[in-house]
């Protein structure tokens, strides 16, 4: 990353010229004009390292190596993050010694982390274990003037539930992306309630940022790219002047507006995932704004998986995307154009490395 | 500095070394792609000679014992081979192991850490260095030239110019004229895959290819291409080569060395001379998280005469090499792996033999010209 | 001999009189519909390959549709190519066993077995309708 401008942003390693300074002048002008410099702040966001239990106390090492790395890298940040959210899937399938080993690589991080909920922590027991472990699936906290709302967005019908021989045969359905007895993913009746009250409280100008494993959109169903009350949740979001979810699941970057809400996803860890586009038997609606990611290259096993930091000022979320030996990207709000922009490909990647 | 580049045809470099004493090749050498040349460096034969006294010659040191070819000789695989490290003036070590001149020219990025992108920008850096030629500045170089009388003929002769002109523009790019034509390969593997000779290798180095491309996964970073192998993808990985020396504390010293890059500092000289930050590898040059303790593919050609191994000359043998890939990047089984490892790099499983094929294989890299260096494995 | 000739000619004669014209490699709805059925049946088994834990006796129970979900992202119609990162041409069934290779920490297969048709016959189907262009990087 070349162009280095401040101070700040060199000590951020290959993030380099992310910060306020390198954005558009209008964001910063805004963002600064907008509100009072003490409550801008940033936090880690790593997610989907599903870490593999192959037998005894062997693991896969790809993705171990993934997250083990993102973690490493993580605590170089400088300034220091605020916290971590980590945005769910740290195991493949549920199993103990799977979330264990995820903590335990976890665990080394310096920072505070938020743990939400993915459906490869949850469908072989319904989450006990991770409950045990980590706390409520569901819950908000405040920083800094701004209100989070962890969802477990990956819950689904009860009739699907219930209807297998086993916790071990549903996660294993569970578990192939592209499975098509799986079932499509949900927020449900009894958050959606939570969630009202919740938000009941707060004050419409605060910022809301949701943490969420499944997108709260429907983007692509083949692949539970979905959440089946999307516009539920969006209207309870819509009172809100700054309203922000975060998702993981995609394991790409994708990014979008839908009326006040912002929508950034986070990459995974362990391995990326193609886009939409490259199944050619069914329609998606990846949102049109995002610029892809690079098409991934299998001989380098990090390529296309990162992590990201968020940084929050004027109740706008900007997303640093680190990814290896390659250019990071940064998706900031833009306050001209009411929604996020890819700083480095305002339109798209250039062929050859477009998905297809 | 962006140069264009051309391919130079195999006509040219032929017409260009025709009037030498036969020992340069006058095509491509088999297993290697044509090289490119810059545009504003094509190769002479003027150049080429005037190069080589520069390479060799002592007087561009403080101590006016050491030269290019001091680490880089030809008796040697143009390596300094067996230094674990290399000694510049006054026997003064450094921490990283002399590279062989041997087909750099076909190499994207110079140096370990590959801090120089061409030939010509490297051959300033070791002048400057504390560790090996100690200068403050190149101007004594310069002052040598004009004042000896078979420089200035020779000066004039590559440049057409006045030696009284001369800068260091003029013995860089003499310089790398060159070692471009240090290039070779017509190695018994290069007989065995290009030029369709069954019988070129041994069965056991026939068997080690097969470990190299298989079993070993050697290729995915030691690259044989479909017409021509470099044995190098040109990338920096992290094999855990001797980092366990940072890994306490290596946050600190990221954040250190952070500050000092954004303050200015010469990497040139720190990598060389403070062994910590040379561990850092890449990364101290380009700042990036992901290149933390990664260093340049060597290439594999000539890997016999050019021992000790690996950017710090750590591993003494090829076999020490060998199993240090087959514990997945540990000297010893077991051994700590660094965070920032490689991804690619894991336990080969490999049998004895495989091994052992795997190392003869290696052997039949040894372009003829070099078959007979002095080193002894 | 002579008799011979004469007697199958006219028993040609008669034949091709009677029966309906012969024509080359006939096949009926019928036969297409059981073909069919044979090709499914191994595209079913190249989907189970795809998405099992022990596909060349795997160390790490890593499969095929993790990354590649529908097939995905493998390129069918562009094979054989420049695989830039083997240095050559290659064809499908190679970069199948890379995977199995790499990320897979399993055995390859050999490119003419079943299996290995099953897994082409699977990437192919999911890809199907996408116009051929070998070469395609």
């Amino acid at each position: 990353m070349s162009g280095i401008l401040n101070r700040r942003s060199l000590l951020r390693g290959s993030l380099a010229g992310i910060t306020a300074s390198c954005l558009p002048l209008s964001l910063v002008k805004l963002s600064f004009g907008a509100t009072a410099p003490a409550k801008d702040f940033t936090f880690a966001f790593i997610s989907d390292s599903h870490i593999q239990h192959v037998g005894g106390n062997e693991f896969v090492r790809n993705w171990d190596r993934g997250l083990i790395r993102a973690v490493a890298e993580c605590n170089l940040m400088s300034p220091k993050p605020d916290f971590v959210v980590y945005g769910g899937d740290i195991a493949q399938l549920a199993l103990p010694q799977e979330i264990d080993h995820g903590l335990e690589l976890m665990s080394r991080l310096n920072y505070k982390t938020y743990y939400v909920m993915g459906e490869h922590d949850f469908y072989l027991d319904m989450g006990e274990y991770w409950e045990k472990q980590l706390g409520p699936q569901w819950y908000s906290f405040d920083h800094k003037g701004v209100h989070f709302v962890v969802l477990n967005s990956v819950l689904t019908y009860d009739s699907w539930v219930n209807k297998w021989a086993s916790g071990t045969e549903r996660m294993g359905v569970m578990a192939g992306l592209d499975d098509p007895r799986g079932s499509p993913f949900m927020v449900g009746e009894e958050q959606r309630r939570w969630l009202a009250k919740d938000l009941a409280a707060v004050d419409k100008s605060t910022p809301i940022v949701v943490l969420s494993h499944s997108p709260i959109q429907k983007i692509f169903k083949n692949w539970n790219f979905w959440t089946e009350d999307a516009e539920e949740i969006q209207a309870l979001l819509s009172p809100f002047e700054n309203a922000t979810v975060l998702y993981g699941h995609v394991h790409q970057i994708q990014y979008n507006q839908i009326g006040n809400i912002t929508f950034h996803s986070a990459m995974a860890t362990a391995w990326p995932w193609p886009y939409p586009e490259s199944y050619a038997q069914a329609d998606n609606a990846l949102p049109v704004l995002t610029v892809p990611m690079n098409r991934a290259d299998p001989f380098f096993e990090r390529d296309a998986t990162g992590w990201q930091f968020v940084d929050v000022w004027s109740g706008k979320a900007s997303v640093s995307y680190s990814l290896p030996q390659n250019t990071s990207r940064t998706v900031a709000y833009d306050f001209e154009a009411g929604r996020p922009v890819d700083t480095k490909y305002p339109q798209s990647l250039l062929p050859p490395q477009d998905h297809y | 500095m962006k140069r264009a580049y051309c391919i130079l045809s195999a006509a040219v470099i032929s017409w260009a070394l025709l009037v030498t004493n036969g020992v340069f090749a006058a095509d491509t050498p088999l297993g290697l792609p044509p090289l490119i040349v810059p545009l504003d460096n094509q190769i002479t034969v003027a150049k080429v000679e005037l190069g080589e006294k520069l390479f060799e010659d002592t007087r561009f040191s403080t101590t006016g014992e050491v030269s290019c070819a001091t680490c880089h000789d030809s008796n040697s695989g143009f390596t300094d081979s067996p230094k674990v490290v290399s000694e510049g003036i006054h026997q003064l070590t450094g921490t990283r192991n002399a590279p062989t001149v041997i087909n750099a020219a076909y190499m994207k990025h110079q140096f370990w850490d590959g801090r120089e992108p061409d030939l010509e920008s490297q051959s300033a850096q070791p002048f400057l260095n504390p560790v090996e030629m100690g200068l403050t500045s190149h101007e004594p170089i310069l002052d040598v030239i004009r004042d000896d009388r078979t420089y200035r003929r020779m000066v004039r002769r590559a440049f057409s110019i006045d030696p009284d002109d001369v800068t260091m523009d003029h013995v860089q790019k003499a310089i790398a004229s060159f070692e471009r034509t240090i290039i070779s390969g017509n190695s018994p593997f290069d007989r065995y895959r290009y030029g369709g000779d069954d019988t070129a290798m041994s069965e056991a180095a026939i068997r080690g290819l097969v470990v190299f491309e298989d079993d070993g996964r050697c290729v995915s970073c030691h690259t044989i291409s479909q017409s021509f192998a470099l044995f190098t993808d040109g990338k920096f990985h992290n094999l855990n080569v001797s980092f366990d020396s940072i890994s306490e504390g290596v946050e600190n010293l990221v954040q250190a060395y952070s500050e000092r890059r954004a303050a200015g500092t010469d990497v040139d000289v720190d990598v060389l001379t403070e062994a910590d930050v040379s561990e850092l590898g890449r990364f101290a040059v380009t700042g990036e998280w992901t290149e933390i303790g990664a260093f340049k593919t060597s290439t594999l050609r000539n890997i016999e005469v050019t021992q000790p191994y690996m950017h710090d000359g750590s591993q003494a043998t090829l076999e020490d090499v060998v199993d240090f890939y087959n514990n997945g990047g540990a000297v010893n089984e077991g051994d700590q792996i660094n965070d920032f490892l490689s991804s690619g790099i894991r336990p080969l499983d490999l049998t004895d033999q495989q091994k052992l094929d795997l190392v003869e294989f290696m052997k039949a890299l040894t372009s003829p010209e070099y078959a007979s260096s002095d080193i002894a494995q | 001999m002579k008799h011979n000739l004469t007697l199958s000619l006219i028993l040609s004669v008669f034949f091709f009189h009677s029966t309906p014209a012969a024509v080359a490699d006939e096949f009926t709805q019928d036969d297409i519909d059981v073909w069919q059925a044979e090709y499914m049946a191994v595209v079913q088994k190249g989907r189970d390959l795809f998405t099992d834990p022990t596909l060349g006796n795997s160390e790490n129970g890593v499969v095929c549709a993790q990354c590649h979900p529908n097939g995905a992202n493998t390129h069918p119609e562009t094979y054989p190519k420049f695989q830039k990162q083997i240095g050559r041409v290659i064809g499908l069934w190679e970069m199948v066993n890379w995977c199995l290779r790499n990320p897979l920490e399993a055995e390859p297969i050999d490119a003419a077995s079943p299996d290995m048709t099953a897994i082409i016959a699977y990437m192919a189907h999911e890809r199907r309708g996408v116009a051929l262009e070998p070469g395609k990087h």
